[in-house]
């Protein structure tokens, strides 16, 4: 009861915190030290987005689409990536063999801008919607498949002697120890991969598409539409921090040790 | 050797050199025997190769040269007959207190009732009744070691082994740990190898200390004295000193 309270609290803080802010940025335009086209008021982006909710932008393309078809490509791509990225790294992160093998190809992979694969993407896959769930997967995959090789390869190695004391089989240390044991860096790469997908998002939302946040941010420029610019963006940005949260929880709500074990050693 | 039967732990000419032939070896022609239900301290320096020789009786490092039996079998590799107990906290932190028992006790080949009722009775023992349901990362590092403890017990082997289980706690607690493991042996009579660096808590738990010292055997005491013992006991003072002056 006292930890919700704090965190009601805090909510409050933040959401004062952001209001004041606000406030301050129409005052600023209103006294003309901001100009209205390039930094528009909240006032003039409310409009924006009542816009583009009951006409959509371009006309007819409202903003539910935008959001549920960028929602669509992000989950697609992400959990392509995760499909592939879990089994790969499981079985990467036991052999040594196999990492020091692919340790260099998945370093430089993850050291490629996804987006600069477009044009590639665009000419092996054309301009459809393979592309872009191809390059959101992409974006997804490298940051998954290095943290779940990490979880799985640096498993505290005393849990593994004290599982081999108790005369655990191999395959058992694997399934009863080094899995769970990995759990929350598989985790961390799963938050991350997604926060990486939503990034890519925007880019791969440039070609051949008139619906997705990422395709009404590039249309809304075309028109100097600053105000529909910034709404795109804040949806993203809601986005993404609601998902997070969405995250959050559910580690907690699976992994409840590990959220006891952060807290202790803070 | 001061046992008449048949010893429980026999260590014979054992040496471990890790690294290429040139390295200096860790243990060098290690002779040892230990007694049923003896409780023996290994007592030596950082770095003397006393937790080494005791991966080596648990069958975690194979040594270089000769070997170790338990009941006479040569050891190869670690079983259910030999319980360790860690120096830093090795218990599995997604598992709750009972529930880390419990692995231990179905890795005896207990069902899952079975494992239960063993995991409530080990927590009892060592004094964590009402802790079964708390994360390891609950626990305080005297607690983790008590549920280690406990984990150890739940595999019901002949011989524990301990790698300084008590030292990464504080002073008190260690006191306090080592009254409450004597304690859990009177009621479950196990021969125990104990590593420690603190030749006090050699004399409070040990029946005999052997010291090592450069990968080797330096000296090995009959303590002799009744338990509980008392911290200011002459004959322990005496036998400090001697102790002390033999690592010189």
């Amino acid at each position: 009861m006292g930890a919700a309270a704090t965190r009601h609290a805090a909510v409050l803080q933040g959401a004062g915190f952001i209001v004041s802010l606000l406030l301050l940025w129409e005052l600023a335009s209103a006294l003309g030290w901001l100009r209205p086209h390039s930094f528009p008021p909240p006032s003039r982006i409310a409009q924006g987005a009542w816009e583009l909710a009951v006409r959509g932008f371009p006309e007819g393309v409202r903003v539910w689409t935008h959001t549920l078809v960028t929602l669509r490509r992000i989950f697609s791509g992400f959990a392509l990536a995760m499909l592939a990225a879990i089994p790969l790294g499981l079985l990467i992160g036991r052999s040594p063999t196999l990492d020091a093998l692919t340790n260099p190809v998945i370093t430089f992979a993850r050291s490629v801008a996804t987006l600069s694969l477009l044009p590639l993407v665009i000419v092996w896959f054309g301009t459809g919607e393979l592309s872009k769930t191809l390059l959101i997967a992409y974006g997804c995959f490298w940051v998954m498949l290095s943290n779940v090789i990490a979880g799985v390869k640096y498993v505290d190695p005393v849990l593994v002697r004290a599982a081999r004391t108790m005369d655990t089989p191999g395959r058992e240390i694997f399934t009863h120890i080094v899995l769970p044991a990995a759990l929350p860096r598989i985790f961390a790469g799963a938050r991350t991969a997604l926060g990486v997908g939503f990034m890519v998002i925007v880019g791969a939302e440039m070609i051949g598409t008139i619906e997705g946040l990422g395709a009404l941010i590039m249309e809304a420029r075309t028109f100097y539409r600053t105000d529909v610019t910034i709404v795109g963006m804040m949806l993203l940005g809601v986005m993404g921090v609601l998902f997070a949260l969405g995250m959050e929880a559910l580690e907690r709500r699976l992994l409840p040790w590990h959220r006891g074990l952060s807290e202790v050693r803070r | 050797m001061s046992a008449s039967a048949a010893p429980k732990i026999e260590v014979l000419r054992v040496s471990k050199q890790f690294g290429d032939a040139a390295a200096a070896p860790v243990l060098r022609d290690v002779d040892l025997a230990c007694a049923e239900n003896e409780f023996v301290c290994l007592l030596g320096r950082s770095g003397c190769g006393k937790t080494t020789l005791l991966n080596i009786i648990a069958g975690l490092v194979p040594p270089t040269a000769g070997e170790v039996r338990v009941d006479g079998e040569v050891v190869t590799g670690p079983g259910r007959g030999k319980g360790m107990v860690f120096q830093q906290n090795a218990l599995f932190p997604w598992l709750s207190a009972r529930g880390n028992v419990e692995f231990g006790a179905r890795r005896s080949g207990l069902d899952k009732a079975g494992a239960g009722r063993v995991a409530d009775e080990l927590l009892d023992l060592v004094g964590l009744r009402d802790y079964g349901a708390r994360y390891p990362g609950e626990l305080s590092g005297g607690m983790q070691q008590r549920v280690a403890i406990a984990r150890a017990l739940a595999l019901d082997p002949q011989i524990l082994l301990m790698d300084e289980p008590f030292g990464a706690l504080d002073e008190i607690t260690r006191l306090d740990m080592q009254a409450e493991l004597l304690r859990v042996w009177s009621s479950r009579r196990k021969t125990v190898v104990f590593v420690t660096h603190s030749i006090m808590e050699a004399l409070a738990l040990g029946d005999r200390i052997v010291v090592m010292g450069g990968g080797s055997i330096a000296a090995i005491h009959d303590v002799g004295l009744e338990r509980p013992r008392s911290r200011s006991d002459p004959a322990l003072l005496r036998l400090h000193d001697t102790i002390w002056q033999g690592l010189h």
